[in-house]
């Protein structure tokens, strides 16, 4: 693997046949937002195409799905995490291996929207990468007539942020897809240009030695 | 018996006059011993180890001949006692119990017993009887071995219900058998490797459990090793504890032997007390056993394969967490289990990176048991509501409730105050939300009723109001629950911030102490191994620590949830009386 520089197709096919089953990209996508807006829903419509009426908070959960991205077989490692402050320690775990972000809040609730901003610098401060794929996401958007948060409100904060805005609404499955496509897109456009920058991989040598030591701790 | 014995000797006093006693015996007259034994096992229809067991007194014979002939006449047959189980004794405590044996009474009484029981013996039986001068007690009240057990109770309990009165504090049966193993057992070829009779081993359990005094020198030591290991797998709790075990496996695990040890020399630290002392007093003997391999062909691996399913039982057999590609389990039980260990996993690696090893590898596993856990957690959802399904009158019940609870609660504050504190005196059950659940749970047709209740209420109004009050109780008790959990949830806010500016000032501070100090490694540079396995055994300090924290914190809240609902109803009791 070491002369990886040149042609990609090139690459790929000696992949291929050393490996029948090529494993497909993976995006890491990481639901953040307030209690209660509706991250655990989202994800669970997405997943499984089902809506959770019932409110269990949730500490953390991980999904894997195999979807079709633009004609190319991608898969979809989405972590639903906890809205609650109490488990705030373990989210930076997660946000750390994270590639790309929903945040999202309630339309109907403003204390949801406001603490949007706290997970936007949380997220920056942990990814410390201000272009991080990100997707500001306005939930419960079905519940019009209790909206507290307006379209413009929203839309003016992600277009500081310099990210996309929707809205979406788990109940009716409205944009449940898009932004979980939009996103994966993002996070696919950062890789190839991530990918075009750092050909030389001189990185991974460093860290194997890393790991051998901290292999004693596996079991 | 290098090993303590002059404390030994005077800490148990009975056992080792009685051994000694024995061995006396034994020198003069082997097969009064032997005949002896036998009619313990005629009781038990066994009497296979008649031989072995000749040879082995002979054995201790050879070793410690001393006799003191001059206390056979107090020869008591252990099966004797046993049948002469006499209530006489019952209320008596167990320390009495204990040092009843220097009372010449109750020594009378027992021979007694005993003289008149023999006589329907046969001759054999008589013969032995009067020679032997064992001792042993049958003042156990039928119903201590089952209500205050010694084998198979926690170690705190066996030791409290069993102390070694020297301040020792190790389970009797434990202690006993490693006194006679560290005299008898050192030179049997193949101790702990021979297994000995199961039956013996249950009856001298049973004996232990009954507090009667044992003499295992009647017992051979295939016997008492046994004895022993029937008493560490009967542990309920690992001796390494079940929160720890799964640290020793890993620490025993580590390759390099120095960090191994330290590794290990700190998860013993971190045992409790009891079970630390414990383990050194078995491990000593073991080591002991070791020692002598040239005379009891007992290697370390022998040793260890021999004892390995003991262990095991003491360190639960270990099925380590199941990873993606395996086949998760279905059955309620089986996905709790599995789930226990993949979030004790998952809080692992959590700690692991928190303590800042942070790995490509690490991460992907921390997804990966993350969706475990997650997929554990539906199909289980999914299993309970199948089972749910199953009683479907009851999950149709509960449906219906929110629906009437607040269509009643309307109709309630309607009704007025008047009919409320009318009902309120109708029912005076202290148990609302017990009540609550029993109506909806047990009798789906009454809930039915209720909902047929409100277009018609002229008939059904004795019963309407009394659901009322207890709809109507439950409902102040949620309210007043809400809001000390509300308060509570302030408080600890609170405490958050509190502990976030404490984070802050002292993050400031690491930063401003770690540019000198960085400096400094640079210095040092050779001594860096050393370095990385001192940080090495602080990490798992601080993961155990952790962990500690962890299930403190959650005891904590635990017990404060506990508290708001008792609070909760007391302030409607106090309600209630008011009314």
């Amino acid at each position: 693997m070491a002369q990886c520089g040149g042609v990609r197709v090139h690459q790929n096919q000696f992949i291929m046949s050393k490996k029948p089953t090529v494993q497909p990209a993976l995006h890491k996508v990481i639901m953040v937002g307030s209690g209660g807006v509706g991250k655990s829903a989202l994800t669970l419509q997405f997943m499984y195409d089902e809506f959770v009426e019932d409110y269990e908070p949730t500490k953390a959960d991980s999904y894997r799905k195999k979807i079709l991205l633009d004609g190319e077989d991608v898969q979809i490692d989405i972590l639903d995490t906890a809205g609650q402050e109490d488990y705030a320690a373990i989210r930076d775990h997660y946000f750390r291996s994270g590639e790309g972000f929903l945040c999202i809040f309630s339309i109907t609730e403003d204390e949801s929207f406001q603490a949007t901003q706290e997970f936007r610098e949380q997220i920056l401060r942990v990814k410390n990468d201000e272009n991080i794929p990100f997707l500001l996401v306005g939930n419960k958007c079905d519940l019009e007539d209790k909206r507290k948060v307006s379209f413009q409100e929203a839309s003016e904060r992600a277009r500081q942020w310099g990210v996309p805005y929707v809205e979406t609404s788990a109940k009716t499955r409205e944009h449940v897809d898009k932004v979980f496509f939009d996103l994966m897109r993002e996070i696919r456009a950062r890789k190839m240009e991530e990918n075009k920058a750092n050909n030389g991989r001189g990185k991974d040598r460093k860290k194997k030695s890393i790991k051998s030591f901290l292999f004693c701790y596996k079991h | 018996m290098d090993f303590e014995s002059p404390e030994v000797m005077k800490d148990f006093p009975g056992l080792y006059v009685s051994d000694t006693n024995k061995k006396g015996n034994n020198d003069s007259d082997y097969s009064d011993d032997v005949d002896r034994v036998t009619k313990k096992d005629l009781l038990m229809g066994k009497r296979k180890d008649k031989k072995d067991k000749k040879d082995k007194e002979r054995g201790y014979a050879a070793l410690e001949g001393e006799s003191s002939p001059d206390e056979s006449c107090d020869a008591k047959s252990p099966s004797k006692t046993k049948k002469s189980k006499s209530f006489k004794f019952s209320s008596k405590s167990k320390e009495k119990r204990e040092k009843s044996r220097d009372k010449d009474a109750t020594i009378d009484n027992k021979k007694k017993d005993k003289e008149k029981k023999s006589d329907k013996k046969s001759d054999r039986d008589k013969k032995t009887e009067k020679k032997e001068r064992k001792v042993k007690y049958a003042d156990d009240c039928p119903d201590i071995a089952d209500k205050l057990p010694i084998f198979g109770v926690s170690l705190d309990l066996a030791i409290e219900r069993s102390r070694c009165h020297d301040g020792i504090d190790i389970p009797y049966p434990v202690r006993a058998c490693i006194n006679y193993l560290q005299t008898f057992g050192y030179n049997f070829e193949g101790v702990y490797k021979v297994t000995g009779s199961k039956s013996k081993a249950i009856q001298i359990k049973k004996m232990f459990n009954n507090r009667e005094l044992v003499n295992l020198n009647d017992y051979d030591v295939p016997t008492v090793t046994s004895l022993l290991k029937l008493y560490l797998r009967d542990m309920p709790d690992s001796i390494l504890t079940n929160e720890l075990s799964i640290r020793f496996e890993e620490a025993g695990a580590i390759l390099n032997i120095g960090t191994r040890e330290k590794h290990l020399k700190i998860l013993v630290e971190n045992l409790p007390f009891q079970n630390k002392l414990l383990l050194s007093w078995l491990l000593l003997h073991f080591d002991y056993i070791i020692c002598n391999e040239r005379l009891n062909k007992t290697s370390i691996q022998n040793l260890v394969t021999t004892m390995s399913p003991v262990l095991h039982a003491i360190v639960k057999p270990y099925v380590p967490p199941l990873t993606s590609a395996s086949e998760l389990p279905l059955e309620t039980e089986l996905i709790e289990e599995e789930l226990r260990k993949q979030e004790s996993l998952l809080s692992q690696i959590h700690m692991e990176i928190h303590s800042g090893f942070i790995s490509k590898s690490r991460e992907e596993l921390m997804w990966e048991v993350q969706r475990i856990i997650t997929q554990l957690k539906r199909t289980y959802k999914n299993v309970q509501k199948d089972k749910d399904q199953l009683s479907e009158k009851s999950n149709d019940d509960k449906v219906v409730q929110p629906a009437t609870d607040s269509e009643e609660k309307a109709t309630t504050t309607e009704k007025g105050e008047f009919e409320e504190s009318k009902s309120l005196e109708e029912n005076n059950t202290m148990e609302i939300p017990a009540e609550v659940v029993a109506n909806t749970a047990s009798e789906p047709q009454q809930s039915e009723i209720k909902e047929e209740v409100q277009p018609r209420p002229q008939l059904r109004d004795i019963d309407e109001s009394d659901e009322f009050t207890s709809l109507n109780n439950a409902i102040t008790l949620l309210q007043v629950k809400n809001n000390s959990l509300l308060q509570l949830k302030e408080k600890l806010r609170k405490a958050i911030e509190t502990e976030k500016n404490e984070i802050h000032i002292l993050s400031k501070q690491v930063k401003a102490i770690t540019e000198p100090t960085s400096y400094n490694v640079c210095n040092i540079g050779g001594t860096s191994t050393n370095l990385d396995e001192i940080m090495d055994l602080l990490s798992k300090e601080n993961q155990i620590l952790q962990i500690k924290k962890i299930n403190l914190v959650r005891y904590i809240m635990e017990q404060q949830e506990i508290c708001i609902d008792i609070k909760a109803r007391l302030h409607l009791i106090g309600l209630e009386t008011l009314k």
